[in-house]
């Protein structure tokens, strides 16, 4: 687990930017509430009538006037965000920066089979993202103690699950593409993460593309459904599965047969 | 009769529709240093990741330490030190911490041999590699491939950025782990290196073998090197043909000097690369 420890070492500085800025920002926002509570109580009814957009962001379900509402429609939200940022950065840099920074060639004549240096490199993908997942859900836990609201532990336990899912679904996709390339495709990453939040907002508006909620991870871990108990979507989860899986096995086979150049 | 530490049989390997290598079959005995000359772009680099199981190839079979490349590629690593000809390295990471994670990578704590090739490279180990030029990245490489103290040693154009008093320690290291035992395949075009360390070599050309033999044989060939001054003229070239001619015409002027001798190593390859 050498090359394990050293990916470890190397994304450490990554982890903590992304970290400290997505679950402090989040932080923030939970001890900004009470601050802001009164002004959110008179916009409450107004964000709930905001047609197309209240139902995007989930605003005609819960009020965001409640410490639960506003968790779930703007902090949770800009956590799984942030956190499918963070996923794609991580996953499509992973084995292509070797490529691109010429330390293949390194790398390569060590004595490491190329199916243990792809194991090593993803269970750093699992292990960062279930590492940012734990301490920002510990975080938010904090947050509602400190805030002297009731924790709600369920909800916030199935929203880390659904969105470290999500979060993994992301993660493999983009190191799929990065066993593909010689090239970094932080880009791509991003804009997949993107692109996937793009049509979880959309699908819940327009009926016409409603089927796109089987496509995005944003789907199944939104917050909002969480927090009012909607039931968890299997066959988008049965998806994401199935995307996971078949992102590593084909990331697994293009790396394995790979010459280096 | 000494075992074969490589062995190459009819290797072919193409990069799609470009040429790798064809067809080439080469063998290195145990404890030899043996060259192997070809200008940039005629298939080393190829034959050396073909070897070391860093490509795979099409046809033909490799033997390294009597493992075959294709199915004992990690324990064939296990045992070979391989430089390559571009020495690039994690540049936010400190020498000290690369030269460390190659050895931890490999399962062994080579910690003295790493400080006594460092104290002879004149590598500073407390700087980071993003500081290093080239020659000092190039010696961080060379740590990396003798460390281990490897039974086999591929060099791909090592002393490429090294200055001349490295490069000499270099080939003295390199001669100090021959006379333990190891063995050397160097890949390379500077001829002297060449001709000054290796029993043997190779020469490729287009991606094709065109001459195995000693050092001595392929600058032992019927071309002469003259040098002559004649009717106050000098000239110097490789005569190919029969030498009693070459006395008679020499005969007939008015000759002031002459040396006629074995062509140089550079010559003979500038002979077969000038053929076509």
């Amino acid at each position: 687990m050498v090359l394990y420890a050293h990916e470890m070492k190397r994304n450490l500085k990554g982890f903590l930017i992304w970290f400290l800025v997505i679950v402090g920002m989040c932080f923030g926002c939970i001890l900004l509430y009470s601050s802001v509570e009164a002004s959110l109580s008179d916009m409450g009814d107004v964000f709930a009538k905001m047609g197309a957009m209240s139902k995007a962001f989930g605003m005609d379900r819960v009020s965001v006037a409640t410490m639960g509402g506003y968790f779930a429609t703007e902090i949770a939200m800009l956590h799984a965000l942030g956190g499918g940022m963070f996923a794609a950065i991580l996953g499509s840099n992973l084995l292509s920066k070797e490529e691109f920074g010429h330390t293949i060639e390194f790398l390569a004549v060590l004595p490491v089979s190329r199916g243990k240096i792809l194991v090593q490199k993803y269970l750093c993908v699992i292990t960062n993202l279930l590492v940012f997942q734990v301490f920002g859900v510990l975080c938010y836990v904090l947050g509602f103690a400190v805030m002297g609201e009731s924790i709600p532990v369920k909800h916030l336990l199935i929203m880390g699950a659904t969105q470290l899912l999500m979060m993994l679904e992301i993660g493999s996709i983009c190191f799929c593409v990065s066993a593909f390339s010689k090239k970094n495709r932080m880009g791509v990453g991003l804009g997949v993460a993107m692109i996937f939040f793009a049509m979880d907002v959309t699908c819940r508006v327009i009926p016409a593309i409603e089927n796109l909620k089987y496509v995005t991870p944003f789907y199944y871990c939104n917050a909002t459904d969480v927090f009012t108990d909607v039931k968890l979507p299997v066959g988008s989860v049965i998806i994401a599965v199935c995307a996971i899986v078949i992102s590593v096995a084909l990331a697994a086979w293009q790396y394995l047969r790979k010459d280096l150049q | 009769m000494s075992k074969n530490v490589i062995e190459i049989q009819n290797l072919t390997k193409n990069y799609g529709k470009n040429r790798g290598v064809t067809n080439l079959s080469l063998t290195v005995g145990e404890g030899e240093i043996f060259g192997f000359l070809g200008p940039n772009g005629a298939g080393k680099s190829t034959t050396i990741r073909s070897m070391l199981g860093l490509a795979r190839f099409q046809e033909g079979e490799i033997q390294i330490l009597g493992m075959d490349v294709k199915t004992q590629g990690v324990e064939i690593l296990r045992q070979v030190g391989y430089m390559p000809s571009e020495a690039w390295f994690y540049p936010d990471m400190r020498v000290r911490d690369v030269i460390r994670y190659a050895a931890k990578m490999r399962g062994m704590d080579c910690g003295a041999e790493a400080e006594m090739l460092c104290e002879r490279l004149q590598v500073d180990q407390t700087k980071k590699i993003e500081e290093l030029s080239l020659g000092n990245r190039k010696k961080v490489s060379i740590v990396c491939a003798m460390q281990h103290k490897p039974k086999l040693f591929v060099f791909d154009e090592p002393t490429s950025g090294l200055d001349p008093l490295m490069q000499a320690e270099f080939f003295k290291l390199i001669l100090e782990y021959n006379a333990k035992g190891a063995t050397c395949f160097l890949s390379s075009h500077v001829l002297s290196e060449v001709r000054k360390y290796c029993g043997r070599a190779a020469i490729i050309r287009e991606g094709k073998l065109i001459k195995t033999d000693t050092v001595e044989n392929l600058t032992k060939t019927s071309a002469k090197h003259v040098r002559v001054v004649k009717d106050g003229a000098e000239e110097d070239f490789i005569y190919r043909g029969n030498v009693n001619e070459l006395l008679r015409d020499l005969a007939s002027h008015d000759v002031a000097d002459v040396v006629i001798e074995e062509p140089e190593l550079e010559e003979v390859f500038m002979h077969f690369y000038g053929k076509e």
